[in-house]
């Protein structure tokens, strides 16, 4: 896989319901998530998902390149890129008023619900913080039907601690029950292993190495706790 | 006072902006979109009216559309009369002539809509016409002000390309710009005096409905329309 600027040659196995990209910056974890989503255009990715069969599912075809609203990606980058003109509820309905699939009236009061953003409906992006932007940014990208694949870039950037931690149980549980993979990128050590994500570490856009959380990020743990004590 | 001038400028001027904001929209968008050498090619075409001196257009657009040329010969039996010294004809010289004065603020109005937010919308499910209807024409909406004003005023004003295509026939093709010009010849100063005032009048209303509505926006306007406003 190579764009201008990155060089990145991966093969990933996304069997996890959670897969982490985890590296320093620069490494070419959000150029990889850009690739999934076809916004790279030099870029080739097939990917598939287990299905409950044991067999692989194929979500893109290889070679072929799919143009990205063909793709069913959920979708936050790490900017919570939000509509400016458009209120937090247009916003969090824009992937479904793409689409118009059934029920969607449910499917966006149970995310407004899951993000907790009843009070902020009305408002504007430019009339919330760092934080509630973030959320509408992770709720707009669950909104999107029959989504194949979720890709977030640093989800939890500008939200505070307490919130994470009751958001990512919540997050977890509602895209278990519907089978929705997750592809997220991060450099949050805690974040990871709180996820008992499989974690893809990466350096200078090559993935070295492969497993789960606590094994992966062991050493990262171990220095951390030491910098504490 | 020449109020056949008057209303025949009002019509040219105000035909003109409609035809070539329907024109230019598409255009623009398809500039803005890209930097490939076709739309660099594109760009400097369009733009190329407001540099060439108008009477060079109005030769190419006489002989252009006269019976020497294949075109020229078409549109004769089509209509069953040359366009040169029609109202029909001043239109399409005005087209021309006011292009750039069309494409160049919504080229800049598209070109300041945030990539991201336009890849967001990509991912999220939008087509490339959900895409250019929901996120880029409301977001880039004050540049069709900008754009419409510019066309209308540069209109009323333009000289060269209508004296050329269309003479100088009372009703037909005399705008309020030949009118003055006539009067001036015939040392009618007084008449002159009201014409002129009648154009300084509706560039005047015009430009202050533009600076009125729209005014952070004219920073992203271009070349000789920024020197212009």
């Amino acid at each position: 896989m190579g764009t201008r600027h990155h060089f990145v040659s991966l093969s990933l196995r996304l069997s996890a319901p959670w897969t982490l990209l985890f590296g320093p910056s620069g490494s070419g974890k959000s150029t990889i998530l850009r690739g999934f989503a076809g916004l790279e255009t030099h870029t080739l990715i097939g990917f598939g998902r287990r299905r409950p069969d044991g067999g692989w599912e194929e979500l893109a075809e290889m070679p072929e390149w799919r143009p990205p609203h063909l793709r069913q990606l959920g979708w936050a980058p790490q900017q919570a890129t939000l509509f400016p003109h458009l209120t937090v509820r247009e916003n969090i309905a824009f992937p479904v008023d793409a689409r118009r699939p059934r029920g969607a009236a449910d499917h966006i009061a149970e995310i407004t619900e899951l993000f907790r953003l009843g009070p902020l409906l009305d408002r504007r992006p430019a009339q919330l913080s760092g934080g509630e932007a973030q959320r509408v940014n992770l709720a707009r990208a669950f909104a999107v039907p029959d989504c194949r694949l979720m890709l977030l870039d640093e989800p939890f950037s500008g939200t505070d601690r307490a919130l994470r931690d009751e958001l990512l149980p919540a997050m977890q549980h509602w895209l278990a029950a519907r089978r929705i993979p997750v592809l997220s990128v991060s450099h949050d050590v805690e974040e990871a292993l709180q996820l008992g994500a499989e974690v893809v570490l990466l350096r200078a856009g090559r993935a070295v190495a492969q497993g789960p959380a606590a094994v992966m990020l062991a050493d990262e743990r171990a220095r951390m706790l030491r910098t504490l004590s | 006072m020449d109020t056949a001038a008057i209303t025949l400028t009002l019509r040219l001027a105000a035909l003109t902006t409609a035809i070539l904001l329907l024109v230019a929209t598409p255009v623009a968008y398809w500039i803005s979109l890209g930097s490939g050498p076709l739309r660099r090619i594109v760009q400097a075409l369009v733009a190329l009216p407001l540099v060439l001196p108008p009477t060079v257009l109005g030769l190419y657009l006489l002989v252009g559309l006269g019976p020497l040329t294949g075109l020229g010969r078409a549109l004769i039996a089509v209509l069953g009369h040359p366009l040169a010294f029609t109202f029909s004809g001043l239109v399409l010289g005005s087209l021309v002539f006011s292009l750039p004065f069309a494409v160049q603020p919504l080229v800049a109005g598209f070109g300041g809509v945030d990539r991201n937010l336009i890849d967001t919308a990509r991912v999220l499910g939008a087509s490339p016409w959900g895409v250019f209807r929901r996120v880029a024409l409301p977001l880039a909406k004050s540049a069709f002000l900008t754009s419409a004003v510019l066309t209308f005023t540069h209109t009323v004003g333009e000289f060269g390309v209508v004296l050329m295509v269309g003479g100088d026939i009372p009703g037909v093709t005399r705008t309020l710009s030949i009118a003055l010009y006539d009067q001036v010849q015939e040392m009618n100063y007084a008449g002159a005096n009201r014409t002129a005032l009648w154009l300084v009048a509706l560039s005047f209303v015009a430009l202050l409905v533009l600076y009125s509505r729209a005014a952070p926006k004219l920073w992203e306007t271009s070349g000789k329309a920024r020197r212009l406003v």
